[in-house]
């Protein structure tokens, strides 16, 4: 054997030694052949947490997962009707059609795993469903609050999230599909549309895109736009996730297709544009002319939060004649202490703002508000103090985080401060032309970009004026009668519904 | 999709450390606030007048010794002054935050176009650098201190405005200067300033011909001119009856301009400059009871003849030094044709023209006292 | 769902000729206008309007005889293929030069504000990358960015608000068209400000609705020649006749008057937002550049021949690199677009009446 065979054979030996067979079974168990008790108890070896009863008097098995079983399920359908029986009754009962008989072990797998009991009687096996996890309580969401308005939001498990939406569109025309995604964890995908609103094509498309999902695990509504995704290298997110039932059900009115996860709180609504991520229910609640002070309110916050910053730094370096005379000698009084140029200045005022935003998320709640009080107010001061940075910086850098905040869509708030970043760093390096380079790249970079195969940015392109009245402004109801055109519903009208 | 991004974020970034060359960082500069411009005597008979130029820079430093820096050149031209002034101090000179420029008087006779040009010319310079002329050196008003008061050239800067808004004075910054200078049916004019023991006063109104330094409008005289020149408001005047003891103060003086222009014959013209006054009277030492109509009518009548002698010498006085600082000229142009106003020497006709000053006074109100 | 080729609606046609049309030209056209038309030289504008009218409405009659096929379409099937890939490549060279000098002297009179001394390559450099990421991107992408950067820049005529205060009627003199004038060659100087029009004969095939098309041409242009009128309109009222033909960019000058209590000599800030402008006025000449580009060479992909056109013209725009010789350029190419602008639609109605009388 020369060297080369030794080493190539003494490779495939340690690949051969990594395959030894395991007594656990494949992954995906894709042959579908007659199951029997023994079938299935081989499948679920190793698994402590799975049960097997036999109630030999009437020549029955039961297997199942304890802990996936509602206590009043299982009296009510397995263990009542099983306790004093005949032999020869079983047979009558499983007759009933809470019993499904099951034809083939992959199906009677994906049954136990679903958290049916499975009964083996005779030749014969039977599911019925008795599943009921532990979850919480529907309370109010902790990222997504509103002043006045409806506080229940969704939890992790479907059917509650389902229910809550059944609730309230009390209509035969919702729909609600279901799909299956992650191969390993095979979670439940719930599609619901409104028939008769929405364009079956946004439906298809969706399903098409969650159809083709190859990965083993999904554990997030968020993550789960991520793979359906249009330009997944995007910085904007292009699907809104939300935890509130009151924007779900607003959204599946307005013509939108939502998608439920199985074991994620958030619910993802298709397609999108751009200004949806800018409105709260709020603006809905309250009186037309204070929600629209406050759309106004947002875009000006979004428009602080992206060039305060950089138009401080790019002033300060370059365009010291913008400075009226009055603010002259505060600006330059306070900026001559500091030993970096603005651009510096700026960056690290605003690294520090990112540790400490991203710190508060992490700390419990007992230590978080004492970190929040010495981050703002004791560094804030102590590195003016020390002449790390300028007080006019501080203002812009405190007021563009405050302002971030404005904006309801955590996710949005994420990817308009990485631009933040982006725009200083163009600002101070190429002045006021590079703040308008910047603006002019993340135009361009937001018209490409496409939701569900419709543009981003409507409604200025393609122009809608109509829309208009939803997004800038919010019109009083009396003037909002029509869906957004983005959904292209065949029901424009929102009065009525052509039955 | 990604290869190009990829590539061409590298080149911005790239390209953005070669940027980093036209810093001007905030604290690092010295923003000229006031400069001054003074004409030199020609000495040993050389070809070139030589120029004192003074600039006043505000210092932002709290612990430093003085508020601001004075740094004086001289030299031929302002540009060569500026380069020798940077070479005295440790901030870098910019000039884009001026805010005044101040001529001294002789330097005004001469011409003042070649300097303003300069500023003009500049990109950075803003258009809204006021312009005014020093009754005196330029250079001895600028460098004093005047204690009670703020910064020199903040002070003079603070006092201009303040006066161009109350009217007694024109506001008149480069963008006037220049649209003045360029019309030829206008001359420019310039407030006029000068060093009085522990204060800057203003003394009057420089009136130009071209860019030349011509006469001045004493101040006492200000708000006449003011009133002649165009439509405003706020302003007091006081005026000094014919019969003796007899002074009256009008406030609040709203002040309407209307200019009308007969053409009688080649070359002869004549103006009704019409001027309806409003204003109340606050202020009233004599004989006439303000209650009564007859009387305030009696006051009004008075005060508008007062006003017309007053108007009248001032015109007569501009036309005589041939500088048209009211604008007649616009008036004339705007009634002739292109080729008959081309064919006009405007300088010429200019002090043969009958002008008529007609004033209308109004009472508004008289107070809240009843006499 | 599948993926509809996106149309021009025709609102994003006018928003996109607007956009093309407003370029650089507009800060020096007040002093062009009162230099070579006299006093009240702003109401050359009208004229100048109603010459592209009838411009446009020759690019109409292309549109309607042609029935809404593309130009190239029909210049291949009439003309020797040698003939039309001459005009072609005339085409290309003015277009490409058009866009790129255009970009150039937007980079210099930036220079005079802010970066004296940076070359002036570098920043044309970096805004010939982000024209490439633009193109790109295509015609309806281009459209919905270039609809965008409109509703930020369209704001900018209510500052014209700042000047009623200022605006003097007297400085309008009563004279028409008076003074040293030079009607026709200042005229083609001016009407370089109008040119762009006539992309609007490439743009036939994207169209989503052709009885409204020709209708938004004529919407875009009145909407640059009244922002036009506007600006010229308070200039010539605002500075004295002899001061406004010796500024050289009053629109800059105009801009840097504007003071408000917190931030003032806003030229600084308000020139960049004029870059939204021009970049459009550059992606939408090199983009008909490289769509003729692309009928010559079809199988090379379009990303490589617009890496192309842009890299040269970028080479060949080192040559002029002092002011005076960029406006020369500019003038030159200004020309030669008019004679683009008028004798293309001719060209082709020629072609078509020559067809149908066949």
């Amino acid at each position: 054997m020369s060297i080369f065979q030794r080493i190539f054979f003494s490779r495939t030996k340690k690949e051969n030694e990594l395959f030894l067979p395991l007594p656990c079974v494949e992954l995906t168990n894709d042959r579908a052949t007659f199951p029997t008790l023994q079938h299935t108890l081989d499948n679920f070896i190793n698994c402590c947490d799975f049960v097997h009863r036999t109630l030999p008097e009437i020549n029955v098995d039961l297997v199942y997962f304890g802990h996936l079983l509602g206590n009043d399920e299982f009296m009510r359908d397995i263990a009542t009707p099983f306790a004093n029986i005949q032999a020869n009754e079983v047979g009558q009962l499983l007759q009933r059609s809470q019993y499904h008989q099951i034809l083939d072990s992959k199906s009677l797998i994906k049954g136990i795993l679903d958290g049916e009991v499975a009964i083996f009687h005779k030749e014969n096996v039977y599911l019925i469903n008795a599943y009921k996890p532990d979850s919480r309580t529907v309370q109010q969401s902790e990222t997504e609050s509103v002043i006045t308005g409806p506080h229940d939001s969704f939890l992790e498990t479907a059917a509650i999230n389902l229910s809550l939406i059944r609730r309230r569109v009390k209509s035969s025309h919702l729909k609600v599909l279901k799909l299956e995604v992650g191969e390993v964890t095979k979670s439940d995908v719930y599609i619901l549309y409104i028939d008769g609103i929405v364009n079956m094509e946004y439906v298809n498309e969706l399903v098409k895109r969650i159809k083709s999902i190859e990965i083993d695990a999904v554990h997030d509504g968020n993550m789960l736009v991520q793979y359906i995704d249009d330009c997944p290298n995007s910085l904007f997110p292009l699907f809104p996730a939300s935890e509130r039932t009151d924007s779900a059900v607003s959204r599946l009115v307005a013509g939108r297709v939502l998608a439920i996860l199985d074991g994620s709180p958030s619910v993802i609504s298709a397609p999108a544009s751009f200004f949806e991520f800018f409105s709260s229910p709020d603006d809905y609640y309250q009186r037309w002319a204070l929600g629209t002070a406050t759309r106004a309110l947002r875009f000006i916050a979004f428009l602080v939060t992206v060039t305060f910053t950089s138009l401080y730094v790019s002033v300060t370096t370059y365009h010291y004649e913008m400075i009226p005379e009055t603010l002259l000698l505060t600006i330059t009084e306070s900026r001559s202490r500091v030993p970096f140029p603005p651009i510096y200045e700026a960056l690290l005022m605003e690294i520090m703002i990112e540790l400490l935003r991203e710190a508060g998320a992490r700390l419990p709640t007992k230590i978080g508000q004492t970190i929040g009080i010495v981050g703002g107010i004791v560094i804030g001061q102590a590195a003016v103090q020390a002449g790390f940075t300028s007080n006019i910086l501080i203002i812009a850098v405190a007021s563009s985080a405050i302002a971030s905040f404005v904006i309801p869509s955590y996710i949005m708030s994420a990817s308009i401060r990485l631009i933040r970043f982006g725009l200083i760093i163009l600002a101070g390096t190429l002045g006021n032309l590079g703040l308008m380079m910047g603006i002019a790249l993340i135009i361009i970079h937001l018209s490409g970009l496409t939701s569900l195969n419709t543009s981003y940015l409507t409604p200025i392109s393609p122009m809608n004026f109509k829309d208009w009245r939803d997004v800038f402004v919010r019109a009083p109801f009396w003037a909002l009668k029509e869906r957004p055109s983005q959904s292209r519903s065949p029901n424009l009208i929102r009065n009525k519904m052509k039955k | 999709m990604h290869k190009p991004i990829l590539f061409c974020s590298i080149l911005i970034v790239m390209f953005g450390i070669v940027g980093c060359g036209d810093q001007r960082i905030l604290e690092k500069l010295g923003f000229t606030h006031t400069t001054s411009y003074d004409l030199l005597p020609n000495e040993n008979n050389g070809t070139e007048d030589k120029l004192m130029i003074s600039v006043s820079i505000p210092k932002a430093d709290p612990d430093g010794p003085t508020k601001r820096e004075t740094l004086t050149a001289v030299s031929t031209t302002s540009k060569t002054a500026k380069i020798m002034l940077s070479r005295k101090t440790e901030l870098s000179l910019v000039s884009g935050q001026l805010r005044n420029t101040l001529f001294g008087l002789t330097l005004a006779q001469k011409g003042l176009w070649e300097h303003i040009d300069t500023l003009v010319r500049d990109p950075a310079i803003s258009q809204r650098v006021k312009v005014t002329v020093v009754n005196g050196n330029a250079h001895d008003l600028l460098v004093k201190d005047y204690l009670p008061h703020p910064r020199t050239g903040k002070y003079i800067d603070r006092m201009l405005e303040k006066e161009g808004k109350a009217q007694t004075v024109p506001h008149i910054t480069l963008f006037e200067f220049t649209r003045d200078l360029f019309d030829d049916g206008i001359d420019p004019v310039a407030p006029m300033i000068r060093s009085v023991n522990e204060d800057v006063v203003i003394d009057g109104i420089a009136l130009f011909n071209e860019d030349r330094y011509i006469t001045k409008i004493n101040s006492d005289k200000l708000l006449i001119f003011s009133i002649l020149r165009g439509n405003f408001k706020e302003g007091e005047l006081s005026v000094d009856l014919k019969s003796e003891g007899e002074h009256v103060m009008l406030s609040s003086l709203v002040s309407k301009r209307k200019i009308k222009v007969q053409s009688s014959g080649h070359n002869q013209f004549s103006i009704d400059i019409n001027i309806s006054l409003k204003g109340s009277i606050l202020e009233y030492i004599g004989n006439l009871h303000l209650s009564d109509e007859m009387d305030r009518k009696k006051l009004e009548n008075s005060i508008s003849e007062y006003i017309q002698i007053e108007m009248k010498d001032m015109v007569t006085k501009m036309q005589k030094s041939k500088v048209d600082s009211l604008g007649l000229g616009i008036r004339i142009r705007n009634s002739l044709s292109y080729s008959e106003w081309t064919n006009l020497v405007w300088k010429n006709i200019y002090p043969n023209i009958e002008v008529r000053c007609n004033v209308q006074t109004k009472i508004k109100d008289y107070g809240k006292f009843e006499k | 769902m599948k993926k509809v080729k996106e149309r021009l609606a025709p609102f994003h046609i006018t928003i996109l000729i607007f956009m093309i049309q407003t370029g650089v030209v507009i800060f020096s056209l007040p002093r062009l206008l009162a230099q070579n038309f006299g006093y009240n030289g702003w109401l050359a504008i009208v004229i100048f309007t109603c010459i592209s009218t009838f411009n446009i409405f020759l690019i109409s009659l292309v549109h309607r005889l042609g029935k809404g096929i593309s130009i190239f379409d029909i210049l291949e099937n009439s003309l020797p293929k040698f003939v039309a890939y001459t005009i072609y490549f005339v085409m290309i060279s003015i277009w490409s030069m058009l866009g790129c000098i255009v970009a150039k002297q937007y980079v210099i009179v930036f220079q005079m504000i802010a970066f004296p001394t940076t070359h002036p390559m570098f920043f044309k450099a970096l805004v010939d990358i982000i024209a490439y990421l633009l193109i790109t991107k295509g015609i309806y992408n281009i459209s919905k960015a270039a609809t965008s950067f409109f509703w930020i820049v369209i704001w900018m005529v209510l500052l014209l608000t700042f000047f009623i205060h200022d605006f003097e009627w007297g400085n309008l003199t009563p004279y028409l068209f008076k003074g040293s004038t030079s009607f026709l060659k200042g005229g083609l100087d001016c009407y370089t400000a109008f040119l762009g029009y006539e992309i609007a004969l490439l743009l036939i095939p994207f169209a989503e609705n052709h009885k409204k098309f020709i209708k938004a041409v004529h919407i875009g242009n009145l909407i640059t020649a009244i922002t036009y009128l506007l600006v010229c309109f308070v200039c010539f009222g605002f500075f004295s006749f002899g001061q406004l033909t010796r500024l050289k960019y009053p629109l800059l000058d105009l801009l840097s008057f504007i003071k408000l209590p917190f931030i003032e000599r806003l030229e600084n800030l308000l020139y960049g937002f004029f870059l939204f402008t021009m970049l459009i006025t550059i992606v939408m000449y090199c983009w008909s550049a490289i769509e003729t580009l692309q009928r010559i060479l079809p199988k090379v992909k379009a990303n490589w021949l617009t890496v192309f056109v842009l890299g040269t013209t970028f080479l060949i725009a080192w040559i002029p690199d002092v002011i005076g010789k960029v406006e020369k350029w500019l003038q030159f190419l200004g020309y030669a677009e008019a004679c683009v602008a008028f004798g293309l639609p001719t060209l082709i109605l020629i072609i078509l009446r020559i067809r149908k009388g066949h």
